[in-house]
């Protein structure tokens, strides 16, 4: 009944035909880009719980008897509504969760390299939405405006500020002003809960757009599938009804899943970490900046070379020029990779030796820069830490690759 | 033939009707942009922050940082050999740059460059400020030995040589800690004797 009546005002039905017709790979694997958008969607849900309490001031505030900024206050009263903190702690592992699926997804393209033509346009939006999560979890941070966020707010503030040529005005754009100052806060409120989500929805959209256009890669064993019968369409389910009951349920795990993390793992305890204050303890960002953190710790403080008026210093090379590369390397990777025709079937990672070995050795690279976060607890020199950090990775890739050559070898 | 040639012509108004059509294009494309480009600087407005400029002065007396004591006046008698402590000039803790770590250690151990006109019955005191990325430093006590003990920042673990002018022992940092003159008066309390004598803060 509603459906006619819509139906006769809109066209559903070739809406239907066309977009919920649509075949849906069956492999797990694919469900991981999923992942990352539910999560977004719990983030925008929890967000707009705590964007209507949350105060974006660093004005001086009462709060049980001593003064701490207005912010870190409204925080605090969030914590203590019924629901309050659970609130908060979804939105916080729901942002990890976010970016550890896109991390995965980002895996699973590369490993079987369906990032080449025709979907290098895709690959790059990818990146691009990893980057921006990056970005909305850095901005949502400081928000709680702790001891913890300060910090961590204050040295990403001097990263940008040693830039050469143009960290000045780059850092007084980024952080409205010097920080710490009463700029900042506003403006991370407005990045978190406006512009950045305004452009992630705009690159999801992009990116499924793109997606639906050019459809999803499939298991090469389809290939023979459809090479014996005649077949020429995907193999998979439909988007409607199957895939969206599948998805629908894969979310609700999900929200419970969240929830029950959220109800017992306590995450950032801003009451214990406290409004700003002098002494700095110890303390490590969320484990997604680890691998920059632990870089930053790596760069000896005496490697810096000045060209042409500007300064490249340590703070430089590990908090900005080292991601800059990392996402450069990711972006040309599909330019690099190339082939003739399109494809559309994924291929076996371990029948690619080059391009497997290369991203496990990458993979190793980026757990050991993680690891030099924690260079104090485990008392290592910085010097013998850069050493592992080169050589482990090498190693990784060297017998990787051995053994993929052996493999193939033995397969031919 | 004549046809022809007046085809081509024909073509050829068209090609330069569509260059200007894309040239003003441009020309307007880049004008808007160009006059956004005032609009960054509108975004990144000079608004002082804490800033690096210590206002410490002679004589001004040093308190607590941190803790229950905050604000109060630091006396020499607090403090033992090896203990350390976060410190302000009285009234001035709005400034963070001019936050500070007040140090006692035996008087001999301390060896050059430390500044010894600028200490007093083992005395030392450096800027806080972590010439790295800006965190504050720790104290990290040897309870065995006290004159080991060394000043740590916890956030990337930069180690600092208090006998030694704060000199770089390892970590990131790029220069040492700057040093502050402080003696202890008749009455036992800590003052500054002088200013910083060298940089602070992070060196960006
Ligand atoms: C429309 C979307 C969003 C809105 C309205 C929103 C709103 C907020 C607000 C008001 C806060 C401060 C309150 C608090 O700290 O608990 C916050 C914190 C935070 N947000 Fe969001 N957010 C959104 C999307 C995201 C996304 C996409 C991410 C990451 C991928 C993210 C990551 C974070 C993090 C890590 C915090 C700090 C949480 C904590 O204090 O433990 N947010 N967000
Ligand atoms: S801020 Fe002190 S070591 Fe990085």
């Amino acid at each position: 009944m509603i459906f006619r009546w819509l139906d006769e005002r809109l066209e559903l039905k070739k809406f239907k035909d066309k977009f919920l017709a649509k075949t849906f790979p069956t492999h797990p694997t694919f469900l991981l880009g999923e992942l990352a958008l539910f999560s977004f969607v719990t983030l925008v849900l929890t967000g707009i719980f705590l964007g209507l309490l949350y105060e974006p001031s660093t004005k001086m505030v009462s709060l049980f008897g001593s003064m701490v900024p207005a912010a870190y206050a409204s925080v605090v009263k969030i914590d203590l509504l019924p629901m309050g903190m659970i609130i908060r702690r979804i939105h916080h592992w729901s942002a990890m969760i976010m970016i550890a699926s896109i991390l995965t997804h980002l895996a699973r393209v590369y490993f079987t390299s369906a990032y080449r033509k025709p979907r290098e346009i895709n690959w790059l939006v990818g990146l691009g939405l990893f980057g921006t999560s990056l970005g909305a979890s850095f901005t949502g941070y400081l928000l709680p405006y702790s001891q913890f966020s300060v910090t961590a707010t204050s040295i990403a503030y001097y990263v940008s500020k040693s830039v050469p040529w143009i960290g000045g005005g780059l850092s007084r754009l980024l952080f409205s002003g010097e920080f710490p100052s009463d700029g900042t806060v506003p403006r991370f409120f407005f990045l978190h809960v406006m512009l950045v989500p305004a452009v992630l929805v705009g690159l999801i959209a992009l990116h499924l757009l793109i997606l639906v256009k050019q459809k999803h890669t499939e298991p090469s064993a389809n290939r023979i599938r459809k090479e014996s019968h005649g077949g020429k369409k995907l193999i998979g389910i439909p988007v409607w009804p199957e895939q969206v009951v599948i998805s629908l349920s894969f979310y609700f795990f999900l929200l419970f899943v969240v929830s029950l993390m959220a109800t017992y793992v306590p995450l950032n305890p801003i009451e214990v970490y406290g409004p700003p204050a002098p002494g700095t303890p110890v303390m490590r960002p969320d484990w997604y900046f680890l691998p920059i953190y632990g870089f930053l710790k790596l760069v000896p403080g005496n490697l810096s070379l000045s060209i042409a008026g500007g300064k490249i210093t340590p703070e430089t090379i590990g908090g900005v020029i080292f991601p800059a590369v990392l996402f450069l390397l990711l972006a040309v990777i599909p330019f690099l990779d190339r082939v003739k025709e399109p494809l559309n079937y994924v291929e076996n990672p371990l029948h690619r030796p080059v391009m497997t070995s290369i991203g496990i050795g990458g993979g190793v690279f980026l757990g050991m820069t993680a690891i030099s976060g924690y260079l104090d607890v485990f008392r290592i020199e910085p010097g013998t830490m850069m050493l592992y950090t080169v050589l482990v990775p090498l190693v990784a890739w060297g017998i990787c690759y051995t053994l993929l050559r052996l493999y193939n070898r033995r397969r031919e | 033939m004549v046809e022809k040639s007046s085809g081509n012509k024909g073509e050829k108004t068209a090609i330069s009707r569509r260059r200007i059509t894309l040239g003003i294009l441009l020309g307007s494309l880049a004008g808007a942009f160009g006059s956004l480009l005032a609009l960054l600087k509108v975004l990144s407005p000079e608004k002082k922050g804490g800033g690096y400029e210590a206002t410490i002065v002679l004589g001004d007396r040093l308190v607590y940082a941190q803790g229950e004591k905050a604000g109060t006046p630091l006396r020499a008698a607090a403090l033992k050999d090896g203990d350390a402590v976060l410190a302000y000039p009285v009234g001035k803790a709005q400034n963070q740059a001019n936050l500070i770590q007040l140090i006692r250690l035996k008087e001999k151990a301390f060896k050059p460059p430390t500044r010894l006109d600028l200490t007093d019955q083992g005395f030392v005191a450096y800027s806080a400020i972590c010439t790295h990325l800006g965190c504050t430093v720790s104290w990290v006590k040897n309870q065995t030995s006290p004159d080991t003990s060394f000043t740590e920042c916890f956030c990337h673990n930069s180690i600092f040589d208090p006998t030694r002018g704060a000199k770089v022992l390892g970590g990131p940092a790029p220069i040492p800690l700057a040093q502050v003159g402080v003696k202890v008066a008749e009455d036992g309390v800590l003052l500054f004797t002088s200013g910083f004598i060298g940089p602070i803060g992070p060196q960006v």
